[in-house]
């Protein structure tokens, strides 16, 4: 079954796309502390979004369908149990108004993780003021942030493919967290860009060691994808990691 | 429902608090950057440059990331950003199918229908229609080029420069730019155009 997530070329979900007159950037102001929150979140979990999404997919879905924001509520709530920065009842508790004081860590990672919280939090705190800057310098945001944040690493690995090859996508979707969309899968393209190499997301979202992959920009005709609903002198281009990609 | 969320979250950002992961200081911070610093008009001063500087748009076509960073704009999902150029015979979309991926520090966070079921399903499928129902018909030998930003680059479009604007300066066309233009959804209309 696809991944609730997974919504390229669902019909189940097809509708007209509503637009909301001068739209706010933050609906209610709890969206808006939540996403303050996840900028000290992610970091503190894995690093990088990865494992942020796939805690977000494992919701039910009800859950997941509820609302962008909600389902960030959720997949935290999930994940920061799951890694022992809050015990299993706890902000059930302090909603409740059950429980005053904040309770240990749970997990011997987590309290190791934050022994030097102090001066982790500070730390942390002045890298976000700095990047929270209107305007930043511009060596910082070419060159320090873009390594910083971001999921490129060096790889000793030669591409396996090059512009211009034809692949195919491999015909089976891995069973966790991937970035291989459904309707792709199995289908022809072209490769039209070398991304370079990047961490691979289905095995850092769960924390399982990988070497970096490289990523390809492959181009798909809509014939090829759609067949007989396919509109005319259209493609569609994704971005796919090399283990992927077949030969053709 | 809203309200247990609201709680749902105090609650949670006060037990982070205490536990010493979170400070709320910098929290205001973020919220604040994203309501006033970051949005569109960050982009716009992207594009009008790359209509009204040759060499900047061409550095902008190679490596959108650092061409951005010119102007002190990065961060978060904004690691590797590609730039795509709408011309006469190709127009450029962007969606993110698997997610919501946009890139923030030239367009600020994304708008509610780009994160819907519904953006995210249907304009892989039926691209065209989609843009014709959102206000932006193409003819029919304009060739769509939808991106599906699934992976770590996050794309912007250089829309077409529109016609009438030869007398004006960076700042002026940088006002004529919008957030859907960017993302492909709209094209950019002449000084004094009206909706339609």
């Amino acid at each position: 079954m696809a991944a609730q997530s997974d919504m390229g070329g669902r019909t189940e979900f097809f509708g007209p796309v509503v637009r909301e007159p001068n739209e706010p950037v933050f609906h209610e102001p709890w969206e808006g502390r939540l996403f303050g929150l996840s900028w000290f979140l992610i970091p503190l979990i894995r690093g990088q979004v990865d494992a942020v999404r796939d805690a977000q997919e494992r919701l039910p879905r009800e859950v997941y369908l509820s609302g962008y924001y909600r389902r960030w509520l959720a997949g935290f709530e999930t994940l920061l149990v799951e890694s022992g920065y809050l015990g299993p009842d706890e902000l059930d508790a302090r909603v409740a108004g059950r429980s005053s004081a904040a309770g240990p860590l749970q997990t011997s990672r987590a309290k190791r993780a934050l022994q030097t919280s102090r001066a982790r939090r500070a730390l942390m705190s002045r890298a976000l003021r700095v990047m929270t800057r209107p305007v930043l310098p511009r060596w910082l945001a070419a060159h320090v942030l873009p390594l910083a944040l971001g999921g490129s690493r060096p790889t000793l690995q030669r591409p396996r493919f090059s512009l211009s090859d034809r692949v195919r996508v491999r015909a089976e979707q891995a069973s966790g967290h991937t970035r291989q969309p459904g309707y792709v899968t199995g289908k022809p393209g072209e490769v039209v860009a070398h991304l370079g190499s990047h961490v691979f997301p289905d095995a850092h979202a769960v924390g399982r060691r990988a070497r970096p992959q490289h990523l390809y920009t492959v181009s798909f005709q809509a014939d090829d994808l759609w067949g007989g609903t396919a509109e005319p002198g259209t493609e569609v281009l994704v971005d796919l990691f090399e283990s992927y990609l077949e030969p053709m | 429902m809203t309200d247990a969320a609201a709680q749902r979250v105090e609650a949670l950002e006060s037990l982070l608090v205490e536990k010493g992961i979170v400070d709320p200081a910098v929290v205001d911070k973020i919220i604040e950057h994203f309501e006033a610093d970051v949005g569109p008009l960050n982009g716009a001063k992207v594009i009008a440059r790359a209509w009204t500087d040759p060499a900047y748009r061409k550095r902008l076509l190679a490596d959108a990331t650092k061409a951005i960073a010119e102007f002190g704009f990065g961060g978060p999902e904004g690691q590797l950003i590609v730039a795509v150029e709408n011309t006469p015979s190709v127009h450029n979309v962007v969606v993110c199918t698997l997610c919501s991926c946009y890139p923030w520090p030239v367009l600020g966070l994304p708008p509610s229908w780009y994160k819907s079921p519904e953006y995210r399903s249907r304009m892989v499928a039926r691209p065209r229609t989609v843009l014709a129902e959102m206000g932006l018909e193409l003819a029919d030998d304009v060739r769509i080029r939808v991106w599906d930003s699934s992976a770590d680059a996050r794309y912007l479009v250089v829309p077409e420069r529109p016609p009438g604007t030869d007398g004006l300066d960076e700042t002026d066309l940088a006002r004529l730019v919008s957030r859907d233009a960017m993302i492909g959804v709209a094209r950019v209309r002449s000084p004094g155009e009206t909706d339609g």
